[in-house]
């Protein structure tokens, strides 16, 4: 019984955010077909939410002159804490122009350079130079040498969203949205496609193709307060992991923003203290340039948030009924600036907190942000252990960001990895055959329609998927946070592989007919946990302190014997994932002091 | 702290059973502080129906999913905050939208369609010259494309819409919207001729009524009496001109 | 395939341009008829200044053959009013009904008075032209002995000429211009609220010249 629809196309792309639609625009400009599948309209992705902007050394604007990609490296390197790919990183900074000059080109109102004398918040005069005029400009933002972040207002990443989206529409490329691939066809050397189920019908869908790609974002739903969308649960992840072949980078690296808003955890963009907000205690003391005194407020996003938890400690926290918090001060940039550059975030603050920023104080504190790792590709973007599979976005790890990942430097890679690995993947189509089995196809469709039917029919057990995710959610906030330990983490481990047992037996509790939710939520939550587990296990394995990865236990850098990357692989029936390790390609830039935060290096006390 | 319990009275119907017929379910639920729509469907989803559909994403009023009736009215489900109502609130889907169950509706679609339709996207001639600096632009020209390229295509000008509710091919303020931000845009290279094949009819600019209830309902708070009139007045010039 | 946006139909079977021109019929028609309307009432209300400013200014209208070209004039222009902005009722007009009670909005509402008040004026007007050119030439003691009977009528007549004048011309400049709506609407509001005083100024004066005569 066959009682699903094939589809057959030369790319097959999961996820239709920023990378995934640049790698699409890059097939089809190759003139391969090519499916994006979604889990929401493209223009609903995640990518719209970034509000900040994206890295470049164009060094137009008077606080850029003489900003190059060699400042843009040695700023990314360092802000990796020395865990990323330099040749990776090298290869990004020198093609970020280019691609955000074509973003230009396809459409991106990108703020520009307006010539003229200007003050700083702090009092600093500048001038831009009337030869600058009209050409892109950048703003500040946190860890860089430079300011090189280019943006559009408050808007970056849905005006970049949207321009990419327009161009998909103009060469004609097939999205189908509302469609969530559940795992990928292999047959242990190479991947055929996916399968997946509609999301409008419940319904599956097979999908064949010559290369798959997964470009699904980031995982940061696992965490109970997170910023990013409710879609991003690292789906795509969970499907590359449960292949068995592939393995997954450096995922115990995770990223914690110093400013999501208490309590509904919405990014207050670093632009707001790139132009010039400042964070303060309870006493509203600015308590930064005490910890940071070059960098201040704008030291990396690891060292800001490390440095606010160590001031909760230490009392300074404001009280409040959802733990401590800090205040985030932009009521000197004048309501002006606050309605026109950073009016979303004023909007936020308006809408969902009920706080005027012109006038009041913004609630922050830490809050998960960002997935470092993700499905180890090399820096072409083919994936580790399985032909024909791809990753770009947040979804991979082919590992510009190392352990810390700067600020602006995550809606540069989307576009420059569409475009580098886009043109790698259109390569490997061109020259692929499609070859496969029906019984692979028919075996892969089967175990998942089996996998909804039990779920339906309730014979795996009655355990109710909220309760179980909630509680996964818990342990990772609670144990696997900002500052880790041993003990900790380990209890993380000990609680996820329970929940993981659990997840192995829910039931539902409604009918699960069409495009139930439950249904939804219970298809991806094994692999959440699995992912979680990864995060944990890896982390406890990791007995030393590197960028987002603070151990207490182990509070220096070790680059005697952890100068590497974590691979972890879920081999069949695993109960924990299986940690390999690999070395970090090292090529112009050897490992040294960051220049801020609690000098991780070795080397030095 | 409130202490109030809320009555949602919500609209059921999945088209994967069609025997049932649509009708209105009652949900109680004791209000939170600061509690969105958002939280209060999220709470009854997990605690009391897991099989209601409704669509958010963002959750922050960036990537418009949420709309919805909120008491008759198109609104951002996320944005809107439950203090601001009485204790008995309706929720139906967006008119216009094809249902895919209870309050979820296919805006996806819609505006993709609109997308073709209106052809939204920069037409130039040119190549991309990856060896050159980026075309110099002015900072007002960019804010004034940024201004409405902010639509976050949630749907709620449309739902609101007489025109849009009665014709099915008309363009809406979220398509007219969209013209007028390429029409600002110098790296187009459209002429108002070609313009006026898309929106100089009543499918397009002509087909407004004035109502502006687009605009009482802009979630994002977009100026779109002053863009629907320019593109009016621009089409009507293109349109005498010939 | 992409939709090229061009429909060969649409290009082929009717001129382009003729939603325009449509929409353009409308808006100047309306503006004509504003004006009329406007100027009328002004007219009307020199009563209030006396029978003899009212009867001379009738006189002076009728000598210089004004009323002859100007009564057939406007009575074409509420006619191509008539055609052109028939073709905005919708053809299930239950849609739009149902749209209206589902969609709390004030703006949608007021439109439904505007078909209203539109059929209104479209009957009470005919009559009213009627009953004037029937009682040809203008002059203050007939106006005021029909307006004395009829007052009733008039009154209606005012009230819906001015609602459906005001709101039709708002909604013009709402569609074409860049003046903000608040700004307009409070410029018409008032506008209107003087017309109407005017207006019934002048149907007191009458009524009250219409009850001496008897």
């Amino acid at each position: 019984m066959s009682n699903y629809q094939t589809h057959i196309t030369d790319v097959l792309i999961i996820g239709a955010g920023l990378a995934g639609e640049r790698a699409a625009i890059e097939a089809s400009s190759h003139g391969l077909d090519s499916i994006i599948l979604s889990l929401v309209p493209p223009r609903r992705s995640h990518s719209t939410a970034a509000q900040g902007g994206m890295q470049a050394s164009l060094a137009n604007c008077a606080m850029g002159k003489g900003d190059s990609t060699d400042i843009h490296f040695a700023d990314t390197v360092k802000g990796s804490d020395w865990g990323c790919e330099q040749d990776v990183a090298r290869l990004f900074c020198e093609t970020v122009p280019i691609a955000v000059r074509q973003m230009a080109y396809w459409g991106v109102p990108w703020s520009r350079v307006v010539a003229g004398k200007k003050t700083l918040p702090n009092g600093q005069e500048i001038e831009d130079t009337k030869d600058k005029e009209g050409l892109i400009t950048g703003r500040n933002f946190g860890g860089t040498a430079k300011w090189r972040t280019c943006y559009t207002a408050d808007g970056t990443g849905h005006t970049m969203q949207y321009t990419i989206d327009s161009i998909v529409i103009s060469l004609g490329i097939t999205v189908h949205d509302r469609m969530e691939a559940i795992s990928l066809i292999h047959d242990g050397e190479k991947c055929l496609g996916a399968v997946a189920r509609c999301l409008r019908t419940g319904k599956l869908n097979v999908y064949i193709a010559k290369a798959t790609v997964i470009a699904t974002g980031g995982y940061g739903r696992l965490y109970d307060a997170s910023t990013n969308a409710i879609i991003c649960e690292g789906t795509g992840m969970a499907l590359a992991l449960d292949t068995g072949q592939v393995p997954l980078g450096n995922m115990e690296a995770v990223q914690f923003h110093p400013t999501g808003m208490v309590p509904v955890w919405i990014l207050i963009t670093e632009g707001a203290r790139g132009d010039g907000g400042y964070l303060l205690d309870k006493n509203q003391h600015r308590f930064m340039p005490d910890y940071e005194p070059v960098k201040k407020d704008l030291a990396s996003r690891d060292v800001v948030s490390r440095r606010m938890i160590e001031h909760f400690r230490k009392g300074f926290g404001v009280d409040s009924p959802y733990g401590p918090h800090m205040w985030l001060d932009i009521r000197h940039l004048g309501a002006k600036h606050i309605d026109t550059n950073l009016r979303e975030i004023a909007n936020i603050c308006r809408n969902f907190a009920g706080i005027d920023p012109i006038k009041d104080l913004i609630p922050v504190r830490p809050t998960q942000h960002y997935s470092m790792g993700g499905v180890r590709i090399n820096s072409e973007g083919f994936a580790y252990g399985l032909k024909g599979l791809f990753a770009v976005g947040e979804a991979s790890c082919w590992d510009l960001h190392g352990f810390n990942r700067l600020g602006g430097n995550s809606l540069a890679e989307t576009v420059v990895m569409g475009m580098i690995v886009g043109k790698k993947i259109a390569e490997y189509a061109l020259g692929a055959t499609l070859e496969y089995t029906s019984d692979v196809v028919e075996d892969a469709a089967k175990q998942q329609q089996e996998r909804i039917d039990g779920l339906i029919s309730g014979r795996h057990g009655r355990e109710d998927v909220f309760q179980v995710r909630r509680e996964m959610e818990e342990t990772l906030m609670d144990y696997v946070g900002i500052f880790r330990t041993g003990p900790a983490l380990q209890t993380a481990v000990d609680k996820l592989q329970v929940l993981h047992e659990r997840a192995q037996h829910l039931g539902l509790r409604s009918s699960g007919v069409g495009a139930n939710p439950e249904v939804t939520a219970a298809l991806r939550l094994p692999g959440m946990i699995r992912l979680a587990l990864c995060i944990s296990y890896g982390a406890l394995q990791r007995t030393e302190s590197r960028g987002s990865h603070a151990r207490e236990d182990f509070p220096k850098r070790d680059d005697a014997n952890w100068l590497k990357r974590t691979l972890a692989y879920w081999p069949e029936g695993a109960v924990l994932p299986e940690l390999k390790y690999e070395p970090v390609t090292i090529t112009e830039l050897p490992p040294g002091d960051r220049g801020y935060g609690e000098s991780s290096a070795s080397s030095k006390k | 702290m409130s202490n109030r319990t809320l009555t949602f009275s919500v609209f059921r119907y999945n088209p994967a059973t069609p025997e049932i017929k649509p009708c209105m379910q009652s949900y109680q639920l004791k209000e939170a502080g600061g509690m969105t729509m958002f939280v209060a469907l999220t709470k009854i989803r997990e605690e009391q129906d897991p099989s209601l559909m409704f669509d958010f994403v963002c959750r922050a009023s960036i990537c418009g999913s949420c709309a919805m009736l909120i008491n008759g009215k198109p609104r951002l489900a996320c944005k809107t905050l439950t203090r601001d109502y009485g204790t008995k609130i309706t929720l139906m889907p967006l008119p216009v939208f094809k249902l895919i169950g209870d309050l979820s509706v296919d805006t996806g679609t819609w505006f993709r369609r609109l997308s073709v339709k209106t052809r939204a996207w920069v037409h130039t001639k040119k190549e991309f010259d990856p060896t050159v600096l980026e075309e110099r632009m002015d900072n007002a020209t960019a804010l004034e494309i940024y201004e409405p390229e902010r639509c976050i295509e949630c749907g709620c000008c449309i739902a609101g819409c007489a025109t849009a509710n009665i014709r099915e091919d008309f363009l809406g303020a979220a398509g007219l919207n969209r013209v007028a931000r390429f029409m600002v845009d110098p790296r187009d290279e459209r002429s108002e001729q070609e313009y006026f094949e898309i929106v100089g009819s009543d499918e397009g600019v002509f087909g407004c009524y004035g109502l502006m209830a687009c605009e009482d309902n802009c979630p994002t708070k977009l100026p779109l009496q002053y863009q629907l009139a320019f593109v009016r007045r621009k089409m009507a010039v293109a349109g005498l001109k010939r | 395939m992409l939709d090229t946006g061009i429909s060969p139909q649409r290009s082929m079977g009717r001129n382009p341009r003729i939603d325009l021109y449509l929409d353009l019929a409308q808006l100047i028609s309306g503006f004509l008829l504003v004006g009329f309307l406007w100027t009328h009432m002004v007219f009307v209300a020199t009563i209030i200044i006396g029978a003899d400013t009212f009867n001379s200014l009738a006189q002076f209208l009728d000598d210089y053959y004004l009323s002859y070209v100007g009564i057939p004039f406007i009575g074409l222009v509420a006619l191509i009013h008539v055609i052109v902005v028939v073709r905005r009722i919708p053809n299930r007009y239950q849609d739009y009904w149902r749209h209206a009670r589902t969609i709390m909005h004030f703006d949608t509402w007021t439109w439904i008075f505007q078909v209203v008040t539109a059929l209104g004026i479209a009957i009470l007007a005919s009559i009213h032209v009627f009953a004037v050119i029937m009682g040809w030439p203008i002059d203050a003691d007939t106006s005021a002995a029909r307006m004395h009977a009829f007052w009733w009528f008039y009154l209606v007549l005012l009230i819906l000429g001015e609602y459906h004048a005001g709101f039709g011309i708002y909604r013009q400049f709402v569609k074409w211009g860049w003046i903000k709506r608040k700004t307009i609407g409070f410029a018409l509001k008032s506008i209107t609220v003087i017309i109407v005083a005017l207006g019934l100024a002048a149907l007191w004066v009458f009524v009250q010249l219409g009850g001496a005569l008897r």
